[in-house]
């Protein structure tokens, strides 16, 4: 029992300085807000919401997805880069405690601005997209936060990966989305089922089931391989 | 319209009217608290 | 050395002079008292629109508010190429310039930001919807993505560039303003007639034109005060800044003995 609560407080320590140091200049919560809000626009123009009521309501959870994933992948790319900057990695291979616990409390810092951006950016997109979902709306406060989890633990775990690579912000999209693709899939799925009502209660279930097994399993491995990858010389 | 009226909440449209009004006082003032509690915190030229 | 003939070169605005003090004070009482008579006419006075009922009266801060939003943009447009012109010919003036550029697309954020807001809470009670993808509703929203990402530009530059490259953004904002107004004008149209020019329900009644008028001065007597407080600020903060560098400067002058 104590190893675990001293494991869980070496991840608040970490979750605390990620959330203070963002909070003092929230530049990753503003870029990413913009930059989210700016791929809703483009979608807009593109596929005219007001022309095409019917095929956008059906296109929708795609859209949210793909911002949220676009936005995701700009601040994951730099959420390691003040460690970079001031040695902590090396620092962190002569402390005690695991590496899998900065992970860990990076990865939940993460989440945790991406859910800022989620929760002002789902009452603007469903105002610029004229939603009303059709289906049980609270399921997606359940979708949401699996959904995302999935995005930045994966994205966490592989902004690390890449961080000497040579090309290193190209990287993180190139090992993100192929290994995301049954998350999306099931994210995707599971929004547009939500929002068009097409899909019956069951078939949303399977969704959401297969959404958290991923989670379950992605999160594991990420943990116990974490410290491989930072010690990868 | 009254005073009366213009706070009367049971109607949609009153309800709009009422937190457009609110919208433009809220953003203008706050911007303009802003904008003099950062006059306040910088440093008057020293003459 | 406090009355250095340098300080007074750098300085000319910074005089806590009261003549200044009390015309702006001035100006704010008349922009409050000119506002007070326009809500008051726009709620009480006027009557009620014949179609919309006691929601039209929204039309009386949203229209002024967005005709005043499309002035900053180019306020900001001609202090950046000021900028742009000075900034090798006379430094001083080229700061100057920035602070009115940084200023006025501040301002532009705020009046386009209640513009849309103020228009998707009437349009949504008035017509149903919250927003739609016409071409001067988009035109609008894109203005203010424009102002917002230089704003941004401004805050994640690295000092020293952040002036100039501003500027040039700007340049960019200002000549994309039209090409965007013409190209999204072409995709569609499904904005109301516009109340002064065109459509068959062209004009705006007599009986309306107190609280359009009181407002439209009123939001514009507090556009101006609000602009130039804001770049009274900046300009306070870029001689704040100056002085620390003279004083580290003259420190650093007065070391060897």
């Amino acid at each position: 029992m104590k190893p675990l609560l001293q494991y869980a407080s070496h991840v608040l320590n970490h979750l605390r300085k990620d959330l203070r140091l963002e909070w003092r200049s929230r530049d990753a919560i503003n870029g990413m807000l913009f930059f989210a809000l700016l791929v809703v626009v483009v979608f807009g123009l593109a596929f005219d919401p007001t022309g095409y009521p019917t095929t956008t309501r059906q296109i929708s959870g795609g859209i949210l997805w793909v911002a949220l994933l676009f936005a995701s992948i700009t601040a994951l790319n730099q959420s390691w880069a003040r460690e970079l900057r001031n040695q902590v990695l090396e620092a962190q291979r002569m402390a005690p405690s695991p590496a899998s616990a900065l992970f860990l409390g990076k990865a939940i810092a993460n989440m945790l601005f991406v859910l800022v951006v989620e929760a002002i950016l789902a009452p603007i997109f469903i105002v610029f997209f004229n939603l009303q979902a059709l289906g049980n709306i609270w399921l997606l406060a359940v979708i949401l936060p699996l959904g995302t989890w999935a995005l930045v633990v994966n994205g966490t775990f592989f902004a690390a990966l890449g961080l000497r690579a040579r090309n290193r912000e190209l990287l993180l999209p190139l090992l993100l989305l192929p290994i995301s693709l049954p998350a999306l899939l099931a994210m995707v799925q599971a929004t547009t089922g939500v929002l068009t009502g097409d899909l019956d209660p069951i078939q949303i279930n399977t969704w959401i089931k297969q959404l958290a097994g991923y989670d379950i399993i992605f999160t594991t491995i990420c943990i116990l391989l974490f410290e491989t990858v930072l010690n990868a010389e | 319209m009254t005073w009366h009226s213009f706070f009367n909440m049971s109607t949609m449209e009153n309800r709009h009217l009422l937190s457009a009004y609110a919208t433009v006082l809220v953003i203008q003032a706050g911007y303009l608290a802003r904008v003099a509690w950062q006059w306040h915190r910088t440093r008057a030229p020293r003459r | 050395m406090p009355n250095s003939p340098i300080r007074d070169k750098i300085n000319p605005m910074e005089q806590r002079s009261p003549t200044l003090r009390n015309l702006a004070w001035l100006w704010f009482a008349i922009a409050v008292a000119v506002l007070v008579v326009g809500f008051r006419e726009a709620i009480f006075l006027v009557p009620s629109d014949a179609a919309q009922g006691d929601v039209g009266r929204i039309f009386y801060y949203h229209v002024p508010i967005a005709m005043w939003s499309l002035l900053f943009p180019y306020l900001n447009f001609a202090a950046s190429l000021a900028y742009l012109y000075w900034r090798n010919r006379d430094p001083l003036k080229a700061l100057t310039a920035d602070a009115f550029a940084l200023a006025s697309a501040e301002v532009a954020v705020v009046y386009t930001s209640i513009t849309l807001i103020t228009g998707s809470i009437w349009g949504r009670a008035a017509w149903g919807i919250w927003w739609a993808w016409d071409a001067r509703l988009t035109s609008l929203l894109l203005l203010w993505l424009l102002y917002v990402s230089y704003l941004m530009l401004r805050r994640f530059s690295s000092t020293g560039q952040t002036q100039t490259l501003a500027a040039v953004l700007s340049v960019f904002a200002a000549v994309d303003v039209p090409i965007v107004y013409m190209s999204i004008r072409w995709w569609r149209t499904q904005h109301p007639a516009p109340v002064f020019f065109g459509g068959p329900d062209a004009g705006m009644d007599k009986s309306m034109l107190p609280a359009f008028v009181w407002n439209i001065i009123g939001w514009g007597i507090w556009g101006i005060f609000i602009l130039l407080f804001r770049f009274a600020l900046e300009r306070r903060r870029q001689i704040a800044d100056q002085d620390a560098a003279l004083q580290a400067i003259e420190a650093s002058l007065e070391i060897p003995q």
